[in-house]
């Protein structure tokens, strides 16, 4: 039988081990190949007992009961479970009344899925640069590009981080147009005492299996303030004859892993802290910024990476990132650089061929544009500066681990000699000149 | 499918930890697929989380978009107004002439379960839409297909123009013509082919009724 038991346990972490050669040099890695491998999600007898009394249920009663749940649990008004993230943001722009045509204001840094959730509801995706400190989308570069025809501002509460909402909410309510969250990094994000999906007029959020409250396999959830929006959602599907529905399979698993989602969120707030602690000691790293009254989901961790701080001021970067990553992945740290491209800069949004034949932007010629990565320094400034841990941070992330990985960082800032020999030797090139990456 | 059996393939597939549609370690989306090929004679499947999402694939494998004209097999009401969504202009043909469609389409549920063979024995088109939803573990579906290109496109309309999980998801193409322009998650969860899989081979050949014995 094939089991997710780890197959060999991690030695406590050795203070001798930060002195000790790189692993890319010759020298022992940090985290040993044989105790690579991270589990996620965690999975319970509870999950597999609650499987079982599913299938004793009505499936429409266990998809509506974990939606009920999740709805209760997060805040929001009404709820709408889906088939996959995709789906929630396409139901969650339709419910805030995005019509064939309109223009959406997304973030040029985000995973895909945000903008072709805008296509699937037919309109078109006006990309806008992002704040270099939260990586979100930038609230001045949003505001300068609302037009006539723009119908809803979509904010990524990235990587886990809110958004800056009062500002995107106050910009919104001055045009008299949609706020809607893509929530799909930030389960039990909050603003306040208020979690993300709870924020906007509406909100779409992944719940697939690698999401930090992770569904049996593939799930998603639309959340809307009002009942007219949940209720044009519902419409819309029926009208088209769209099947979105979630699977009673993965709600089932679900639904007990929401029982547990305050105890994951609580180590994956330990492991961060934990983390950042470290990182502030190299010089080299910098902690992810999180603004006074947010609460970071830490989906992912990225940090941010300083030369001038160990004598590497004289080296571009980007190169900089690139042999810091050689060496981390060397150390066993399964660092990387989660997206390299700008998302306008991605073949479909280069192609806009759409549903075919260049549908739906044929719809608002006035609205689509030829874009260059230039057109967004700030996502390329972060995606030249910066590295990213994904599930390195959740439960079931053993102490002993996070500690590891946390000496690797500090052994790794410790032989900046070793990153600029390795800068020497390699022909690294910025991230946005290679093939685009979706994840 | 017996509860019993049900339950025990929940439970083997949550012991290996894998329940994710992108895990490289995945065995039973691979496993469901290699099963409705071996049934239906064809080459290729792509599995998707609904039958529209493999309405949707069939078309867009074969290059048919917004604006285009197909034939399609008696369609219903609600396959009628979700190609009218997608923008393409059909027309439902009988099954007498369903040599001219674009896709021909199977619905399993329990009591054809182990029909598959003999009910796609007579399809022709370049996509074949077999819905599993009937088998009572949610929105499931698949496109066979014995044309290379159509599952090339169909598998990337589903996971957003990836390729290559090996790869990290690169959007790189040696054919531009691969790369769709709306992209959609239209992934099919592990724990649901697993349980599909159970049921279709079961159905083609029964389990034992009772204890280890018999």
């Amino acid at each position: 039988m094939i089991t997710d038991f780890p197959a060999a346990p991690l030695p406590l972490p050795d203070p001798a081990e930060l002195n000790a050669e790189l692993a890319a040099l010759g020298g022992g890695a940090m985290i040993p190949k044989a105790a690579r491998r991270t589990l996620f999600p965690v999975i319970t007898k509870e999950d597999v007992f609650n499987l079982m009394l599913a299938q004793r249920q009505a499936p429409e009663k266990v998809v509506a009961d974990f939606a009920e749940a999740y709805r209760s649990y997060v805040g929001a008004a009404h709820a709408l479970p889906t088939a996959s993230g995709t789906s929630s943001l396409h139901m969650a722009l339709v419910g805030a009344g995005v019509q064939p045509g309109d223009e959406v204001i997304v973030p040029a840094f985000t995973f895909i899925a945000t903008a072709q959730a805008v296509v699937a509801a037919h309109a078109i995706p006006v990309f806008v640069d992002i704040d270099p400190a939260t990586y979100c989308m930038d609230p001045k570069a949003a505001a300068a590009a609302i037009t006539d025809r723009t119908r809803a501002l979509m904010p990524v509460h990235v990587h886990g981080l809110p958004a800056d909402v009062a500002a995107l909410r106050a910009l919104a309510d001055r045009h008299g147009i949609a706020l809607v969250e893509d929530a799909s990094h930030a389960h039990s994000a909050k603003v306040g005492e208020q979690v993300a999906g709870s924020l906007g007029d509406a909100a779409g959020q992944s719940l697939m299996a690698d999401k930090n409250f992770p569904l049996g396999g593939e799930g998603g959830i639309a959340f809307f303030a009002t009942e007219e929006s949940y209720d044009r959602a519902r419409a819309y599907l029926e009208r088209h004859g769209i099947d979105y529905d979630m699977s009673w399979v993965a709600a089932a698993f679900g639904a007990s892993q929401l029982k547990r989602l305050p105890y994951y969120d609580e180590i994956r707030a330990r492991n961060a802290a934990l983390l950042g602690e470290a990182l502030r000691e190299t010089g080299l790293f910098t902690p992810p910024h999180v603004p006074d009254g947010h609460v970071h989901a830490y989906n992912m961790y990225r940090t941010t990476l300083h030369p001038e701080a160990v004598g590497l001021e004289d080296i571009p970067v980007f190169a900089v990132k690139e042999a810091v990553h050689e060496l981390l992945v060397a150390e066993g740290v399964p660092a990387r650089e989660w997206q390299n491209t700008p998302i306008p800069c991605h073949l479909p949004f280069q192609h806009r061929d759409g549903f075919g034949n260049g549908y739906p932007f044929t719809l608002n010629p006035g609205a689509v544009r030829d874009y260059r990565p230039e057109d967004f320094p700030v996502t390329l400034g972060m995606l030249d500066s910066t590295l990213v841990l994904c599930r390195e941070l959740r439960s079931p992330v053993e102490y002993e681990r996070i500690l590891r990985y946390a000496d690797a960082f500090r052994k790794v800032a410790r032989r900046p000699d070793a990153i600029r020999k390795l800068v020497e030797t390699r022909d690294y090139r910025r991230p946005y000149d290679k093939a685009a990456r979706l994840g | 499918m017996e509860l019993f059996d049900t339950a025990t393939v929940l439970a083997r597939v949550l012991t290996t930890g894998v329940v994710m549609s992108i895990e490289k370690s995945d065995r039973e989306l691979p496993g469901l697929e290699r099963l409705l090929t071996k049934q239906t004679g064809r080459a290729r499947a792509v599995l998707v989380n609904s039958r529209t999402a493999a309405i949707h694939a069939a078309l867009a494998g074969q290059g048919i978009g917004h604006g285009d004209t197909v034939a399609v097999p008696e369609p219903d009401a609600a396959t009628g107004r979700f190609l009218n969504w997608l923008g393409i202009n059909w027309l439902g043909v009988s099954v007498e002439d369903r040599g001219t469609a674009a896709y021909d389409h199977v619905a399993l549920d329990s009591a054809n379960a182990d029909q598959l063979g003999e009910l796609t024995r007579a399809a022709t088109a370049p996509a074949l839409v077999v819905d599993l939803t009937g088998l009572g573990f949610g929105p499931a579906a698949a496109v066979l297909t014995d044309d290379d290109k159509v599952w090339a496109r169909a598998e990337r309309l589903k996971i957003f123009g990836a390729y290559d999980l090996r790869t990290m998801w690169t959007q790189e193409e040696a054919s531009t013509s691969l790369v769709p322009g709306v992209q959609f998650n239209y992934r099919l969860s592990p724990l649901v082919a697993a349980c599909a899989r159970m049921a279709l081979t079961q159905a083609a050949r029964p389990a034992a009724p009772t204890g280890a014995r018999s």
